[in-house]
């Protein structure tokens, strides 16, 4: 099966970074936007061993007010410093069903791009059947990135609100290394990372309730906070011209913790590969 | 005399600019908006700057290459501007919303190899080519102070001086230090690049460092290409 996702668009032009575009210094009134579409080849959701690849949208805008749209975030650069970054920040949690999870979005700028949709298994074997459906949840919160020079950047993000509950936090920390030159138009960006959620947010995505268990035949499994992942990405983005260039990532994802153990887990290392061409307006 | 070439000696300024921005290398075109960004850094910096200018740097990555009248052009709907190098590669950048939003391209007008652009901070020219050393020293500072804007590792540099640079075929290259006692010294010219991580490092070049508290003047008898700032 095949879904659509928005995707981030990463390291477009000598800024790359991960959740959320560097700030973009614009005219007043003035727009930055990336819209393209590419194609994605990813696990069926965070830590299946089932892979799928699917239709990829890019959608990337910044405005000069400071607001952005990158995939699947939104948020806005309160900064006025070019070596600080932060900002309130809004990132849709995609929905997780027997089928795998979907329906994420990413961008072009950043590398760590979030082209995390999972989609929908299910076949013999699918250890999400008998899960409960994990709906789409809005989450809130806020990011800081603090630049050690120009081309190397120190990145957090804290949202709050997944999970069925809405009572799942996660913390994202991670360091980027900008916009690499590899030749006229070429630009790779790097990034690594970590990922830390609450009990509540392991819980939800990575827990076996006993009502769970009897439905899914999982045992019972009680996640705890702390750490959920580590990962490492790369954006390369090859410009043609002002307008058209072809962008394209990687990112690999280790499941740590007791996000590792679960028993929803068919393998802790996932890889997610990217491209998508997409068009500057 | 020191060489200004070391790395852990001279770092020039020219470099900031481009908050979280590197070096935009190009072919035949440049993205207005990515030079845009680059630029637009010096002009809403806060800080002093009226020692300063700002201008946009392509800079040929192969040794030998030629910018003899080479420009820049700017072609779109709403905007039509061409703008011609000066010998370093430089050239003033004119910050349009039109061209912006246009999104449209920086043509050179012809081939010239390999190369990148930057934007280059130096110490503004003096028509009269008599520069004080109080003001040599401020321009330095604000120079730093930019620097500092857009780059936290620079906090630990200090101001060393400042590096003249002459046209390979000026008719006259030379810098002289004039003090109060009437008395005339000329500084030595050497060969090295205009801007740090330029390729051609052919340039005849005079540095001037900062030293005590004696006010002098320096005076050029013909007029430098640029004046870069030396950072310790």
């Amino acid at each position: 099966m095949t879904k659509l996702f928005v995707l981030a668009l990463a390291a477009v032009s000598s800024a790359s970074c991960a959740q959320m575009p560097a700030t973009n210094s614009m005219p007043d009134g003035s727009r930055d936007m990336y819209v393209g579409l590419g194609a994605a080849s990813k696990p069926r959701y965070e830590g299946g061993s089932e892979r799928d690849t699917v239709a990829l949208p890019v959608l990337q805008v910044q405005w000069s007010n400071g607001v952005f749209v990158s995939g699947m975030r939104a948020g806005m650069h309160w900064s006025q410093s070019p070596q600080l970054e932060f900002g309130p920040l809004l990132e849709l949690q995609p929905r997780r069903d027997v089928d795998g999870q979907g329906e994420s979005v990413g961008g072009i700028e950043e590398a760590r791009f979030s082209l995390v949709a999972l989609p929908l298994a299910a076949p013999d074997g699918n250890r999400l059947a008998g899960m409960p459906a994990i709906h789409s949840r809005l989450q809130g919160g806020g990011f800081l990135n603090y630049y050690l020079t120009p081309d190397w950047r120190l990145t957090s993000s804290l949202l709050y609100g997944a999970g069925n509950a809405r009572n799942g936090a996660k913390l994202e920390l991670g360091v980027q290394r900008l916009a690499i030159e590899l030749g006229a138009h070429h630009r790779l960006a790097l990034d690594a990372g970590l990922t830390l959620g609450n009990r509540r947010y392991n819980s939800a995505f990575f827990g076996v309730g006993e009502t769970d268990s009897v439905n899914s035949g999982h045992p019972m499994f009680e996640a705890g906070g702390g750490l959920k992942d580590l990962h490492l990405g790369a954006r390369w983005n090859w410009a043609w011209s002002p307008s058209w260039m072809l962008t394209s990532g990687v990112q690999a994802t280790r499941l740590l913790g007791s996000a590792r153990m679960s028993p929803l887990v068919e393998r802790p290392n996932n890889l997610t590969v990217s491209t998508a061409i997409a068009y500057r307006f | 005399m020191p060489s200004v070439r070391h790395p852990t000696t001279c770092c020039t300024l020219a470099l900031i600019a481009l908050s979280a921005c590197a070096p935009v290398r190009a072919g035949d075109w440049i993205s207005y908006r990515d030079a845009y960004r680059a630029m637009v850094v010096f002009e809403k910096y806060g800080g002093q700057k009226n020692f300063l200018q700002s201008q946009l740097q392509v800079a040929p990555l192969e040794r030998g290459a030629s910018l003899d009248g080479v420009q820049l052009i700017l072609a779109g709907k709403t905007n039509q501007v061409n703008l011609p190098l000066d010998p370093l590669g430089r050239t003033a950048f004119p910050l349009l919303k039109g061209a912006y939003d246009e999104n449209v391209a920086l043509m050179l007008s012809r081939k010239i190899g390999g190369f990148s652009l930057r934007p280059r901070v130096s110490v503004a020219l003096q028509a009269d080519g008599v520069y004080e050393d109080g003001e040599l020293r401020a321009a330095c500072e604000q120079a730093l102070g930019f620097a500092r804007y857009g780059d936290g590792s620079l906090r630990t540099r200090q101001c060393a001086g400042v590096r003249f640079v002459f046209a390979k075929r000026a008719p006259e290259i030379g810098v002289r230090v004039h003090r109060a006692d009437g008395s005339d010294a000329s500084l030595a010219v050497s060969a090295s690049p205009p801007f740090a991580g330029d390729a051609d490092d052919g340039f005849p070049t005079v540095l001037y460092r900062f030293t005590g508290s004696e006010k002098v003047q320096l005076v050029t008898a013909y007029p430098p290409l640029a004046i870069v700032p030396v950072f310790e």
